[in-house]
């Protein structure tokens, strides 16, 4: 894992990517790129290294879930951790997205303390 | 009447149609116990039905699902209304909180340079740094105060800054109301739209039968994917609503 590892942030809600954007800036880590959908968030991560996704479940064209199994199934993103940030709040979504292969679950609102733990101990765990 | 005649045969049909088959079974029991025979009782069912649709007819039960229909696509565009200003309304708190950011961080870097020399200052004033022999106290103590007064107000400064962008980071969190509120407005717009067909279909079934054969095939196929090849079908929304005005709703 790099030392400054690079982000990307997928939610199709302008507002909450720039949140999480300024979160992920203040806790430390400024190299974070975005993407408004799983469809949009899976060419970016075909096209260039990323260290670590932090995605949204509910979108429109590729949701949250699909883009998750759709890296896990491929050989070369697999080991790139999600960090699943939604409103979804259903045990069995949660159950889903880590029978899927995410690192971690965050149920929208959150605070900035709860993204801080949730990224720190998953990239150590990566490192 | 034309339409109250294409209802009940079709209620008819449908009845009788089911009743051959419910009615081969249930006949002998039913004259065996000796109640009334199944086909009078779907007989009644559909005098009924044939009654009430009569009566909603009568009542303006079908303006009053036109006048529904009608209003919802503008109910949904009041919806969009609303999440698209409150998304403007959180990205400008967004840009504001960004601006004060970059305020806060020029007020903090330039208090940080004062802070050093009034340090200096604040030495020199009280003479601690004065050779031996010299005058020990170089200001006023109204000077001097002052001095220690600046220099704590700026070594305050850096916790005042911490306090103020923690405040901005509130703020700034706040701002998940749109992604949250538009969360629901999009569902509750899908629901609106699927109510919306639900009118539109049971508009078409109080039609009468040979207009309703028309638009049948189009309600029952979902969306068309390909309407410009196609001349049994709407391609667009102003053509449902001609459709809907050639019905007479």
């Amino acid at each position: 894992m790099s030392t400054d590892p690079r982000f990307l942030i997928v939610d199709d809600f302008s507002t909450m990517r720039r949140i999480v954007r300024n979160l992920l800036k203040e806790i430390g880590y400024s190299n974070a790129e975005e993407a408004e959908d799983g469809v949009v968030a899976l060419n970016l991560l075909r096209q260039s290294k990323f260290d670590f996704v932090v995605s949204d479940i509910n979108m429109p064209n590729m949701d949250g879930f699909a883009l998750l199994k759709s890296a896990k199934a491929d050989e070369n993103l697999k080991g790139i951790p999600f960090l699943m940030v939604t409103a979804e709040a259903k045990k069995e979504d949660i159950v889903n997205a880590a029978q899927s292969g995410a690192s971690g679950y965050i149920v929208k609102p959150f605070t900035k303390a709860t993204l801080e733990e949730k990224v720190q101990k998953i990239l150590q765990k990566s490192a | 009447m034309g339409h109250s005649d294409g209802f009940s045969l079709h209620n008819g049909d449908a009845a009788g149609n089911e009743n051959t088959g419910l009615n081969a079974q249930a006949k002998p029991a039913d004259e065996a116990n000796g109640s009334a025979p199944t086909e009078d009782i779907y007989h009644r069912i559909g005098h009924l039905t044939r009654t009430l649709h009569d009566a909603m007819r009568e009542l303006g039960y079908q303006e009053s699902l036109s006048d529904a229909r009608d209003n919802l696509p503008d109910a949904r565009d009041r919806l969009a209304y609303i999440a698209r200003l409150t998304g403007d309304a959180a990205e400008k708190v967004l840009n504001s909180v960004d601006r004060a950011r970059t305020v806060q961080g020029e007020i903090t870097a330039r208090a940080q340079g004062l802070r050093d020399r009034w340090a200096a200052v604040a030495v020199y004033t009280s003479g601690a740094a004065a050779p031996a022999g010299a005058a020990a106290e170089r200001a006023t103590p109204a000077g001097a105060a002052l001095v220690d007064e600046t220099c704590a107000f700026l070594a305050s400064l850096d916790s005042q800054a911490d306090l103020t962008n923690g405040i901005l980071t509130d703020i700034m969190m706040a701002q998940d109301f749109h992604d949250l509120t538009g969360q629901v407005i999009r569902k509750v717009v899908a629901l609106a739209t699927t109510l919306e067909e639900q009118l539109v279909k049971l508009l078409i079934d109080a039609t009468p039968v040979e207009q309703r054969k028309k638009v049948d095939p189009v309600i029952l196929e979902g969306p068309v994917v390909n309407p410009e090849n196609r001349t049994d079908v709407v391609s667009d929304q102003a053509g449902v609503d001609d459709l809907l005005a050639s019905l007479g709703f």
